[in-house]
Order: structure tokens, then sequence, then C-alpha cells
């Protein structure tokens, strides 16, 4: 069974404090620590998996700068056996639909019964470019899958809907699953993991490796664009307990009360 | 796979010339609530073929590296050390528990296993004015502070304790600011070698930028790693309580305000059975006016572990029953102590829980070495105020 994963490489937000960029239209990741898409490590681990148990091959594909090699050999030490990393300046700007094409142009050509993605990334959280990758290849997908079971060349998987329901559905391959956090749990991987696959090569491809035109990338390939960023404007309502921890506590215990949230 | 990995560990430990006395598990702390026998890990892991059926021993994270075992071997084997091997061979397997991988993230990414803000490392010492250590002249003090003292805000107290103490005896000294990065200590004990070497790496490039005279730690934990465990470091590695005996000697510190309390001193395992200072801090509290101190039945080599080494601060372990800080608060209170004073980040966080867990806030307090001198430092002492 040969698996595709698609990654992305993003920086991680939950302990960092975030400024905005000069052109307002991005956040300045000097500084920040990059990793894996969390999606994505969930959708790596899920192909390891599935290849421990049928056998097959996994390639990990992600577009963006050598940096990206970092998450890539991560993969590779985790357990997939190829890489391939989609690089060009043409590629910036893309939108979810423009890097679904770019990923659509590469994958095309490589052997494939299943692909793999995050159900949406850290950073932009579009969540669209596994769906839109699908109906670009022409493949059924199932999009926030929460199990895989295999059976023949049939998938019967479990989708996450809203309000706590869970839909089964059943996807012949080849197909496009997006992958949610909480399926699996992903393995660690060591330094001494990395290090052992770090003279493997990883193949280049650029715009025009995949013969792809300016008009269907980047921001010209984008169905919508970033106009600005900026921070939610401060509201109403919040209040700051002042005083020492004891009185901060008694306030609250008092606030609490008048307001129903204890008896 | 496994047997070319088998061969190394019981060779490379010598674990064919054990014994099977028993020793080891007799000292062994944990023994009493966990499954983990360790006289029966050296032994299996000597004649197994292969040793992946131990991948699934999830007692294996119960050890606290506290190394009691190595101390009491008569063969000078190293039990413990058959435990990180082991826990190297699951950390290569990838199937360790999330908590665990949470903290190797943590210190791969940011240099500290609680996955805090590498800019936020230097926070604590924001008000201080402290000066940047790569920036001083060299043959200097460098006070290594590390990740515990940096983010947690109970340990941060015995970093400002330590600053006062070394400012009344007048002694410069620098710090790495948010340069500095986890000793890996705890990495290296819980199976992470290639990361523990990293960071081994990037701690030595700015030690030897600095060429400090002498590295003070605030925890035994880094004193140990750096002292014992850091290839290729020759400066003097102290743990404060160490460096504080040496300016107390030189009668560097005056020691006004008495401190009237009954106090019992709790020895870390890192300091004590595994580097040998018992004789420091109790010489230090001896030195405070006012103080009565009381022994412990199990001290010095026979000290029982807080159960926060090893990796233990990541993961909770599989034994029922007491925490062995529990054990040791409760003894504590039975003795009429005040106050456990002891010299570690995590046997003060530890054994500070056990106060809350075994209901004894009103009774007995944790108090770290160095707030109890910074105690007697002026002023302090009347509000008796240790926050």
């Amino acid at each position: 069974m040969d698996i595709i994963v698609c990654i992305k490489r993003v920086p991680e937000t939950a302990e960092a404090d975030i400024v905005l960029d000069a052109g307002k239209k991005g956040i300045d990741t000097d500084g920040m620590v990059f990793s894996i898409n969390e999606w994505d490590n969930y959708a790596v681990e899920a192909a390891i998996q599935l290849k421990e148990a049928q056998g097959g091959k996994i390639t990990v594909v992600s577009a963006g700068p050598e940096e990206n090699n970092e998450v890539l050999r991560r993969a590779l030490a985790m357990g997939a056996d190829d890489a391939i990393r989609l690089t060009d300046p043409a590629f910036e700007g893309s939108d979810a639909i423009a890097m679904a094409r770019i990923l659509a142009a590469a994958i095309k050509d490589i052997p494939h019964d299943l692909i793999l993605t995050g159900v949406q990334a850290d950073d932009d959280g579009f969540g669209g470019t596994g769906v839109a990758l699908a109906e670009m290849l022409g493949l059924p997908y199932a999009a926030l899958v929460t199990d895989i079971q295999l059976d023949g060349d049939t998938l019967t998987v479990h989708r996450e809907l809203e309000g706590g329901l869970e839909e089964v559905t059943a996807v012949k391959m080849p197909a496009l699953l997006t992958i949610q956090t909480g399926i699996n749990e992903p393995r660690y991987v060591s330094i001494m993991g990395i290090r052992k696959v770090a003279k493997k090569e990883i193949a280049e491809k650029s715009a025009g490796d995949l013969s792809l035109s300016g008009d269907d990338i980047g921001v010209k390939g984008s169905l919508s664009q970033i106009e600005g960023l900026f921070f939610p404007p401060v509201g109403e309502g919040a209040e700051i307990i002042e005083g020492t921890m004891d009185e901060k506590a008694e306030t609250l215990v008092k606030i609490l009360k008048e307001r129903g949230g204890i008896a | 796979m496994e047997e070319e990995q088998q061969q190394p560990l019981a060779e490379r430990l010598d674990l064919f010339s054990c014994i099977q006395c028993g020793k080891c598990t007799g000292g062994c702390p944990v023994s009493i609530k966990s499954p983990l026998n360790i006289r029966r890990v050296v032994r299996e892991s000597s004649v197994r073929d292969e040793l992946s059926g131990f991948m699934s021993r999830i007692e294996l994270w119960d050890c606290t590296t506290c190394s009691t075992c190595a101390i009491r071997c008569p063969r000078g084997l190293r039990p413990v050390d058959v435990v990180i091997g082991l826990r190297e061979m699951m950390i290569e397997e990838g199937r360790i528990d999330k908590t665990i991988i949470d903290a190797l993230d943590g210190a791969y990414k940011y240099g500290n296993p609680w996955g805090r803000a590498k800019n936020k490392r230097a926070e604590w010492a924001q008000d201080l004015d402290i000066p940047n250590a790569l920036e001083m002249d060299p043959g200097q003090v460098l006070y290594f502070v590390c990740c515990a003292a940096s983010y947690d805000p109970r340990v941060q107290e015995i970093a400002r304790s330590l600053v006062k103490v070394l400012r009344a005896a007048a002694v410069p000294f620098g710090i790495l600011g948010n340069k500095e990065t986890c000793c890996g200590s705890e990495i290296r004990r819980m199976g992470e070698a290639g990361l523990f070497e990293m960071l081994m790496e990037e701690n030595m490039k700015n030690f030897s930028k600095v060429d400090p005279r002498v590295i003070v730690t605030t925890s035994p934990h880094c004193m140990n790693a750096l002292k014992n465990e850091y290839e290729g470091l020759t400066t003097d590695v102290l743990h404060y309580s160490q460096f504080v005996w040496e300016l107390l000697s030189a009668e560097k510190l005056d020691l006004k305000t008495p401190v009237p309390m009954k106090v019992t001193y709790h020895d870390p395992c890192f300091l004590g059975k595994q580097n040998g200072v018992f004789d420091e801090p109790r010489w230090i509290i001896g030195k405070i006016p006012g103080i009565e101190f009381t022994e412990f039945g199990r001290c010095r080599e026979n000290s029982l572990c807080c159960e926060g080494g090893g990796g233990r601060m990541w993961t909770e372990g599989t034994g029922a029953g007491e925490r062995l800080s529990e054990v040791r608060v409760k003894d504590a209170v039975d003795m009429g102590a005040e106050a456990i004073i002891t010299a570690c980040p995590f046997c003060l966080l530890t054994l500070e829980d056990a106060v809350k867990t075994t209901g004894n806030e009103e009774k007995i307090r944790i108090i770290d070495l160095m707030e109890l001198l910074a105690m007697t430092l002026e002023g302090d002492a009347e509000t008796g105020d240790v926050s």
C-alpha cells in the first residue's frame, strides 16, 4: 500500500508573543520555534501504522524553503521511506487552493493508494488544502477522520461531526483522508533517529519541474488573499482582580457566588 | 537489532559480574511500592537473548535514578544505568508516555522540559540587574540557574535567595540569561542520550566563551551532570551549598538575625548519595543563630528519595500507595520539626506537595537552604517571610 502524506512546517504559537510583521499581512517569525504542523504529525503516524500492518511505502511531501527539510527528516526518522520538497519562490503567497494545485502536480505522477493530510494547519487554519487536493486529483475523500479500518481496497473511517456526532463512512481507494488530532499517539522521534536519516536525500521540485505556470500558483493562482492581520480589539466586561493572593481568591469567590457560578 | 543492542548493554555495564546478592533491590526506595525489581532487571537484561520484552515494562519509569543501588552494589556495578539503557531503547522505538514526549520536545525546542518560551528564561531576574556572563571578564563566577529555577515560581525563590546571599558576600557573578539551556540531566535519565549531547554542546559553547573560574548551580542534578557527565569540562562545578560553605568558612557572610526554629534536613540524592555532599549543608544550618537541628532517622547515605529525579517530575509512576515524599513529611512532623530544609528544586517541590496532600500545612513547611540563609541576613527573619 503506497501512501503519500502532505506535511507543513509551522511556527509554534502557544508560548510565543505574537508580533505582526511590517506589512501587517503576516506575523514576525523571527526567533520563533518551528515544527511539524500538529495535525500532520498524526497523519504521518497514521500512515506508519497502516504500513506496519499492510506493508508498502510512505512518501512525505512538503512545500517550502530548505528549513522544511527539518520536518521531512523528522518524518523519515518516524518511518517514512521517501521525502520530496516542493520549492520555488513563485509558490509564495499561495492560499489553500493554489497549494493544493502545487501538491496535485507533484503527487499525480507518484503511485498512491492513499493520501493523508492534516485536517488543517496551525498557522493559517484554512482547513482547505486536503479536500481541494482530493478534488483536483479526482479522488474520493473523507475529512476529520478519527479512525481508519482497512478491508481490501475499502477504508471504513470515522468522521468527527458537530455536536459530538461520529459518522462512519466507507471510502474506496485510491482516496484522500484529512486526519484529525487524537486519532493515534504519534511516536517520539529521537535525536539519534533523526541523525540516522541525516544523509538521506530529499528530492526537490520547482514550479518548472511540475509544469506549473505563474497563473496557477502564488498570489495569482489563489482564490483568497490576506488583506491584513490585526489583533482583536480589547472589548469590555473583563475585570482584573487586584490584591494579594488571599484577597484575590476572596474577591473571586464573592463574584462567583453573586453571579450564580457557585452555590 | 535487539541482539546488537543487548550485548553492548550487558557488556558495557559488566552485568555478568553481578552476583545477584539483592543489595540493590534491598536499598531501592521505590521497591516498596513499585513492581520494579532492579535485581531482576539486571539479571534479565544479561541473560535474555533479546530485550524487546522490556519495551512494555512501564515500571521502568518508576526508577528515580537516585543511585542507591549503585552505592550499595558490592561489585561496583551501576544497576541504575541498566534502567537508563533500557529507557534509551524505548526512546529509539518511540513508544513512550505522552508526558515524557512533551518534556523531551520542550527541551529540544525551547531548552527546558516544561516547554516554556526561551526568551522568558531570564524573566525571574528582570529586577535583579545581574550581569550577563557572556560580557564578563574571564575567571569570574558563573551562576548556572537551569530550568526549574528559571521557570517555576516556587523554585525562583531559591535563585533569588542565592542572589541575595552572593551579594551579601560581595561575590561578583553573572548568568547566561536566555542563552542558557537545560543541563540535560533529566533528559539523559529519561533515555534521550542524543538530546543530552545536543544540550551539553550548546552549554559547553557558552562555558568556553565565559571561561569562568567556577560554575555554581541551583540544582544538585545540574551540578552532577556538569561535573560528572559533561565531557571536556575542566572548570570547577559546585552546588551552591558547597560554594556558600566556602564563603561562610572564609567569614564572608555575617549571619545576624536568629531564626528560632526546629528544623531537619532532607538529603537530595544527587547531592548526598551521588556526590558525597552531606556535611556542608548541615554545617551551614548549624551556623544559623537560634536554630535547633534534628536529624531524620534515615539520613545521609540512607536518606529516603523524594521521587523527583530520573524524569519522575514528568511521569507519575505506576506504584500505588503513599508517595515517599509523604512518608518524609510525616516523619518530620512526628519528630516535631517545624521545617524540612532541603537543597534541591525537585525535593522542594515534591516535599511541598506532600505537605499539602498530607494536610500538614499548619504544622510544617519546606524551606530551601538558601531561603533559610537569606532569612538570617538582616531584616528577613523578623517577618519570617520566605516568599
